[in-house]
């Protein structure tokens, strides 16, 4: 078929639109003054303030834990309980993605009030913020983790080389845990990345249940707001780059894996 | 033998055990307390109705629901025009232009949320760029831009449901067959006819499934407008957590009432669309 003449147009009005706002943060964040049409003299001065600002470095550190936590004890989580319900308990799977499919469609918000006001005034490890953080985060990612998991699993025929490595002598236990997680787990990193990245772009639930007591980037970003335009679109600009770099580490991985299931 | 067997049962479901907790303490027990605590009296004990009678009779909230709805139709709206077309465009193009669309496609739906809000201030706020340059050259409709209204809150969403919408469309365009604009063509027909009698039904289903995405996104979306005007802007989200965190007085019996009349317009979406194409479905039988 021949090409139509108007698909390069559209395509580039549309990026040029989703581009813009990135473009103009960046060039407000490197800019003395913009009070006029056009911006007033260059300046990096806002990236060296906030990188010689250890409040912002601690929120990054902080933000950094709180992104991987999550994900690790989710992805174990789900790996355990895979585990059982494809070797021991198949009837068991159906409940299993009702139970991955609820966060999809509850979201941030409702799930955020329901653990901080059952959990705010109740005991010990529960009331801790970063435990309830974690927690709700799981739920978050769980679709995504369990999606992935579940892909690689049916991409692998996982249940075939179960039995396979069984005839060969192998437990299940065994064979699940030295052949299965390892075969999968370069196809699951796209998933774990991609949960990464929306923890880390996370504001709900940080506003919510972290708010005084766990400041990540997103809370620093929010503050600056108040305190100066440039520092935060310089903060903008310095998030941006890392959840960029967070997307090309999911394309890359994306890329192999995509040749290996044409193979 | 018997024991053995036993025993192999107690070690293998303990594996279970970290995915029933996690999914027992943070999904299903908050959200069925939250739908029980609504139908509480405020700090008391008794079974009551009253918030939610509140909810739909009280100004204030009935807005904050008008306001939520308006802003989510109307973006999810413009977001599956613009996606369609977006779409379209892009299976249509060479496989080049195609990666480096996805490329920034992929890139664009992570800028939400509190940066995005933000450029928009840059922007369009009351001293923002382009109403600086609206006001300088007289173009009214920019200098008088107001961002910080359900209008300009609209604006700003239809931004992030451009990306997600384009992308969510991508799969359903690669299933229309070449072959079928040429039967088309070979009958005589236009591409507008086309369009019209085969591509959009056969697109219907995964434009509906977009739609109810759309919408369900732009209804939860919180921090963009939290970021704009704080507590100040009468919407479904913020409503809601106003009555747990921050400086008013805290509701938790109430906010949960809200919260489930939300969760009721989630599901309200995912139904009409489902059954609009379950019509659809019989329509072209």
């Amino acid at each position: 078929m021949t090409e139509k003449p108007n698909s390069k147009p559209i395509i580039l009005l549309i990026c040029f639109y989703l581009i813009l706002p990135i473009l103009m943060t960046f060039i407000y964040s490197i800019c003395m003054e913009w009070r006029d049409i056009l911006p007033h003299g260059l300046t990096f001065r806002y990236y060296i303030e906030i990188f010689t600002d250890m409040e912002f470095l601690i929120a990054i550190v902080r933000t950094i834990i709180i992104s991987v936590v999550p994900v690790v004890i989710c992805t174990v989580t789900v790996l355990l309980a895979m585990y059982v319900i494809l070797l021991y308990l198949p009837g068991l799977d159906k409940y299993m993605q009702i139970l991955t499919m609820i966060p999809y469609s509850i979201q941030g918000v409702i799930l955020s009030i329901g653990v901080l006001s059952l959990y705010a005034n109740a005991p010990m490890p529960l009331s801790n913020r970063f435990v309830m953080l974690t927690g709700t985060y799981c739920i978050i990612i769980l679709p995504y983790i369990y999606r992935g998991i579940k892909n690689c699993m049916t991409t692998i025929n996982a249940k075939n080389l179960i039995e396979s490595a069984q005839i060969l002598g192998a437990s299940k236990a065994y064979a699940f845990f030295s052949i299965i997680i390892p075969n999968i787990l370069s196809g699951i990193k796209v998933s774990l990345m991609l949960s990464m990245a929306i923890i880390f772009g996370d504001f709900v639930v940080v506003n919510i249940i972290g708010g005084n007591y766990y400041q990540t980037v997103q809370i620093y970003l929010y503050r600056a707001l108040f305190r100066s335009g440039q520092l935060s679109s310089a903060i903008i600009v310095v998030l941006f780059l890392i959840t960029m770099a967070l997307s090309a580490g999911v394309y890359a991985y994306k890329k192999p894996h995509h040749d290996q299931e044409e193979i | 033998m018997n024991f053995l067997s036993r025993k192999k049962i107690g070690t293998y479901l303990l594996a279970l055990i970290p995915f029933v907790l996690l999914t027992l303490f943070f999904e299903i027990i908050p959200l069925v307390m939250t739908i029980l605590r609504s139908f509480m009296v405020e700090g008391g004990t008794g079974i009551t109705l009253d918030h939610y009678v509140a909810i739909f009779t009280k100004p204030l909230y009935q807005q904050a629901i008008v306001n939520s709805l308006i802003i989510s139709i109307a973006s999810a709206c413009v977001g599956i025009v613009i996606g369609f077309f977006g779409a379209k465009a892009g299976n249509s193009t060479d496989s080049k232009t195609k990666t480096w669309f996805m490329t920034i496609l992929n890139m664009t739906s992570n800028f939400a949320g509190v940066p995005l809000a933000f450029s928009y201030m840059i922007m369009f706020g009351s001293t923002g760029v382009f109403v600086i340059i609206g006001s300088k050259l007289g173009i009214d409709a920019l200098a008088h831009f107001d961002l910080y209204t359900v209008t300009g809150l609209a604006f700003i969403y239809i931004y992030f449901q451009i990306p997600l919408a384009t992308l969510l469309l991508f799969p359903a365009f690669e299933g229309i067959r070449k072959e079928w604009i040429d039967s088309v063509k070979l009958l005589g027909g236009s591409m507008w006819e086309f369009w019209k009698s085969v591509g959009i039904p056969v697109l219907t289903p995964a434009i509906l499934g977009t739609m109810s995405v759309l919408f369900a996104n732009a209804l939860a979306a919180y921090a963009t407008a939290y970021a704009l005007l704080q507590n100040n802007f009468s919407l479904l989200p913020i409503r809601i957590t106003e009555q747990f965190v921050g400086d008013i007085v805290q509701r938790p019996a109430f906010g949960s009432a809200l919260a489930v009349v939300m969760m009721l317009l989630m599901v309200l979406a995912v139904l009409l669309q489902n059954y609009m194409v379950k019509k659809q479905g019989g329509r072209n039988q």
